[in-house]
């Protein structure tokens, strides 16, 4: 794997996460399921990156964690979106738009 | 929730942070578990592969602890906490290098706070940048400083502009009776406004004040710091009435401590109350210059242009004066910054000393890196487990540098208790040279300077081993202890080991030089016999004893008594004694009859000294030609004098002087020479004998002088003998001074010696550490090599060979250290040359006895190694493979 490639996928699957804590909070097991369904497994989520990613969130206040009890009744650290990490999506999912709208222009006339 | 707050919780909590990451991640692989198992596996199977998806737990952990930000500040803790822990485990370790720190560090913080409190920290005087000392000089006659007298002073005062005030200064010995008891003390003989210009603020009363210098002004008197905390320091003591000179003075202030310079005066009195000042002489003669001379800049004007101004004004004098200012004898006149006039002499000792304790911390340096890469072979296994559990390469090595760095601070910690001690020893070296000692001490810089220097030492000493490379899997492999894959590192520390020898060597060299130079001047002939005389200092009165007569008929009558006394052997006066190192040469010009001075022609001074008839035989200074003093050479008498050779040389060559005539005064008064005397060291055993002229004391009876008894009795003994007999003519007069010759020389000898001892200290603890590192890098390839020699002993090795083998490996660092120190040190003993006395800084002599030196040491270095190796057992060895 080289390093340019799976920077790309960090900032990506950092929006990925905000996405899906957007519908509902989650636990980070669940967080990658969710990614995987929801892209008909075309979307597999590193699990050795989720974490990191999750406590960087975390870090810069865009999503809050705390604990619940999990589906399976047992204990479970729940992510949810903060109001900064909703603006933060906002912002990424326009930057993305526009990003992959210049890109398929691009593949379109070449 | 914000970063900071976080990171803080991430510290502070950091137990139940760690707890609640290890549940969530193990609540994930449960979770993958289970889905595996539904999917149909085994519940092992199940768990290995979500597992094996997840990745390395302990990395995860590890970047997840780094995204919560807490990463930088716990990791320091933790390093700090773990590396406490490792170096309290190994206590043999961490003391012996937490010892060589504390010498190096100590060493440097000692010559440090010497440096900052002479050279570094501004004088204690405000706007000291602004003052200046004026100096007149005579170059081409050798006079450094000739002095300024009273009428230039008022010349300069009036036409210089640069200088906002210029103020006077000069030293007298006066008889000071404080409630009956008579003290000796340096009186300073000052201008009015010299406190002021320099700025100088009374801790009691007030300084001197325009009406203090008037004619027949109330006497008054102020006390130095010293005077009077060694008179007890009494607070109320303003206003007391002193006798001095037969008048009565009033203390009016006392001065905090300061700087005393050009001497360390200990009272102060206004220009008009000294008796020799306010003579005729000094107050008309251009040419009497007893006086140091000192100014404050304007504010604004640059040195440059002060001294612009000081040119031009001299310009003038010499001009209207032109024989007050031989242009023959190279006269010029000069201003020097004061703060470098007071470091002057102190400052090229000092920086030869930061130098040498610099070179020491490199060798200190050097040496505990080699410890910490021995080490790092010894803690290989541990460092590969920390690798493979996740530890990056940095993580490593900053846990290496803060082991390091704990050590220097604990090194540094006990450097400062070291350098406590030393100071004083420093302070009393430092005295020697500047009037600046006293202002030594540990203060906020040195103490920043200690913290810097340590935390420096501990990165240049970890910064080796911490860049090690650790190959994790090779020494896991290698089963850690006995890993071999040290090559690299065995490198690098004979490359240190080979730095250590050059450094040591350069610095012995240092050592030796000096210590050769401080032979040197044992050796040489003082031009007088030291032995068994004692001094002692007598001072008559000015008023009472105002005639020559008064005054004979006291001295004469002292000799006499003290003559008498069963035991002594020989008494006689002189108005000085060799190397007593305080006189300042009593100089005149001489008129030799039939030998006209040509016009323009310098009159080169020569030295005076007045002596009793038997000087010459108490101090043991041989008679060469002719006669010295008898009782015949009374003041009524035919003048005579007595040269010495270096005086007849000069004057008559290799014609006979005996009956030669000479005056004083211009040829008004003839003097007839009637002998020749040996040439004495009389200012040190380093400085070449003057041209010196003695007259008899019965011709010339000055009111001072220093009597010289020559007696097998103790200089207790004599000490009180003197006393008794001065009380017995007159209790008012003082007797100090008493010591005895031998002393006297030694004490010349001081500066010499204390030099020569502190670079010996310095260079013997480089030699120290080096050999301990030399033994240390052979004993620990002795220890990795066991298998090897065994096989070869197996083999048929003799111990011989073996003994060989491990003196080769030491030659492969020896040599090169060798060679590399002596290019090193034929370039750096230069600086040595102005310390070195009849020896030159390339001295083959020296060079040849330290490698030498240091090629013993290094073989005793290489003998407890190589014994070891010899006795290794071959079957011992091979077993233990």
């Amino acid at each position: 794997m080289n390093r340019a490639k799976s920077d790309l996928l960090q900032g990506t699957l950092d929006m990925l996460i905000l996405k899906t804590l957007a519908l509902e909070p989650a636990h980070g097991w669940g967080i990658a399921q969710r990614i995987q369904q929801v892209s008909r497994d075309v979307l597999q989520v590193n699990q050795g990156s989720l974490y990191p990613a999750l406590y960087r969130l975390e870090h810069q206040g865009w999503i809050a964690a705390e604990w619940g009890t999990s589906e399976n009744n047992r204990k479970a650290k729940f992510y949810r979106l903060t109001q900064e990490g909703r603006r933060q999506l906002d912002a990424e999912t326009e930057n993305w738009a526009r990003v992959s709208d210049a890109i398929d222009r691009i593949l379109e006339t070449a | 929730m914000q970063g900071p707050r976080m990171t803080l919780r991430a510290l502070v909590f950091k137990s139940r942070e760690e707890r609640e990451m290890e549940q969530e991640l193990r609540f994930h692989i449960e979770m993958e578990t289970e889905k595996n198992v539904r999917r149909g596996m085994t519940p092992e199977q199940a768990r290995t592969e979500a597992l094996r998806v997840f990745g390395g737990v302990e990395k995860v952990k590890e970047q997840c602890r780094e995204a919560h930000g807490a990463r930088r500040w716990e990791q320091l803790f933790q390093d700090l906490r773990y590396g406490a822990r490792m170096l309290i485990k190994q206590p043999g370790y961490s003391a012996v290098v937490v010892l060589i720190l504390a010498l190096g560090i100590g060493a440097n913080t000692a010559i440090f706070s010497v440096v900052n409190g002479v050279l570094l920290r501004p004088l204690p005087y405000p706007r000291e940048d602004r003052l200046v000392v004026l100096r007149q000089s005579a170059a081409l006659t050798g006079q450094e400083d000739v002095g300024v007298s009273p009428v230039e002073m008022a010349d300069y005062r009036a036409r210089s502009r640069a200088l906002a005030d210029l103020v006077e200064h000069h030293n007298m010995s006066f008889t000071l009776l404080d409630r009956g008891e008579p003290h000796r003390v340096r009186t300073g003989v000052v201008s009015w406004s010299f406190f002021d210009v320099l700025g100088v603020k009374p801790i009691l009363g007030r300084t001197f004040q325009p009406e203090d210098e008037k004619p027949g002004a109330e006497p008054v008197l102020i006390f130095s710091y010293e005077y009077w905390q060694s008179q007890g320091a009494d607070p109320k003591v303003v206003g007391r009435a002193m006798e001095m000179n037969d008048k009565t003075h009033t203390v009016i202030g006392v001065l905090p401590p300061v700087p005393r310079y050009p001497t360390e005066d200990e009272v102060y009195m206004p220009t008009t109350a000294c008796p020799s000042r306010s003579g005729e002489h000094a107050r008309t003669m251009r040419g009497a210059r007893m006086l140091t001379a000192f100014g404050r800049m304007r504010s604004g004007i640059p040195l440059e242009q002060a001294r612009a101004d000081l040119a031009a004004v001299f310009g003038q004098l010499r001009t209207e004066h032109p024989e007050d200012y031989p242009t023959a004898a190279g006269f010029q006149a000069a201003l020097l910054p004061l703060r470098e006039e007071l470091v002057r002499e102190a400052r090229p000792k000092l920086l030869i000393l930061l130098g040498t304790v610099g070179l020491v911390l490199l060798i200190v340096c050097a040496n505990v890196a080699n410890l910490a890469l021995a080490r790092l072979l010894h803690r290989q296994r541990e460092l590969a487990l920390r690798t493979a559990l996740g530890a990056g390469r940095g993580r490593i090595a900053r846990q290496l540098l803060t082991e390091s760095a704990l050590l220097a601070l604990a090194g540094g910690a006990a450097g400062l208790l070291l350098a406590l001690p030393a100071l004083r020893l420093l302070t009393a070296f430092a005295a020697r040279f500047t009037p600046r000692a006293h202002e030594i001490g540990i203060d906020g810089t040195v103490l920043l300077f200690t913290v810097g220097v340590a935390l420096l030492t501990g990165l240049l000493a970890g910064v080796a081993p911490a860049f090690t490379r650790q190959d994790p899997t090779v020494m896991l492999k290698e089963g850690g202890d006995r890993g071999t894959s040290g090559g690299k590192s065995l490198r690098t520390r004979n490359l240190l080991i080979v730095f250590q020898l050059a450094a040591s060597f350069m610095l012995l060299i240092g050592a030796g030089l000096t210590l050769r130079s401080f032979w040197e001047l044992e050796q040489v002939d003082p031009g007088f016999r030291p032995e068994r005389v004692t001094t002692a200092a007598v001072h008559l009165d000015w008023n009472r004893y105002d005639t020559e007569p008064r005054r004979w008929a006291v001295l004469d009558d002292l000799m006499k008594r003290v003559k008498a006394h069963p035991g002594v052997i020989s008494v006689a006066l002189g108005s000085a004694y060799p190397l007593d190192g305080e006189s300042d040469p009593w100089t005149i010009e001489l008129l030799v009859e039939g030998r006209a001075p040509r016009p323009g022609e310098a009159a080169a001074p020569v030295d005076m000294r007045i002596a009793s008839t038997d000087y010459f035989s108490t101090l043991g200074i041989p008679v060469l030609q002719g006669r010295v003093f008898t009782e015949a050479d009374h003041a009524k008498a035919l003048p005579v004098a007595v040269v010495n050779r270096a005086l007849a040389r000069r004057f008559w060559s290799d014609r006979n002087p005996i009956g030669q005539r000479i005056s004083f005064d211009d040829g008004e008064s003839w003097r007839t020479i009637v002998g020749v005397v040996g040439d004495v060291k009389q200012y040190g055993l380093d400085s070449k004998a003057a041209d010196e002229i003695y007259r008899p004391f019965a011709q010339y009876a000055i009111g001072a002088g220093n009597l010289l008894v020559r007696s097998d009795l103790p200089p207790a003994t004599i000490e009180k003998l003197v006393r008794d007999s001065m009380r017995a003519i007159d209790p008012e007069q003082p007797v100090d001074g008493v010591r005895t010759l031998e002393e006297a020389r030694a004490e010349s000898l001081a500066p010499s010696r204390l030099t020569t001892t502190l670079l010996g200290v310095f260079a013997v603890l480089a030699l120290v550490i080096t050999a301990a590192g030399i033994a240390g890098i052979l004993a620990f390839s002795v220890s990795q090599r066991t298998h090897e020699i065994g096989i070869r002993m197996a083999l048929g090795a003799v111990p011989g060979d073996v003994r060989f083998m491990i003196l080769r490996q030491a030659a492969r660092l020896v040599i090169p250290g060798l060679a590399l120190g002596l290019m090193g040190a034929l370039v750096l003993t230069r600086v040595l040359t102005g310390l070195l006395f009849g020896v030159e800084p390339t001295d083959p002599a020296t060079f040849v006895a330290v490698s030498l030196l240091l090629l013993g040491v290094a073989a005793v270095a290489c003998f407890v190694p190589a014994r070891r190796a010899t006795e290794i057992h071959p079957m011992v060895a091979l077993r233990s493979m």
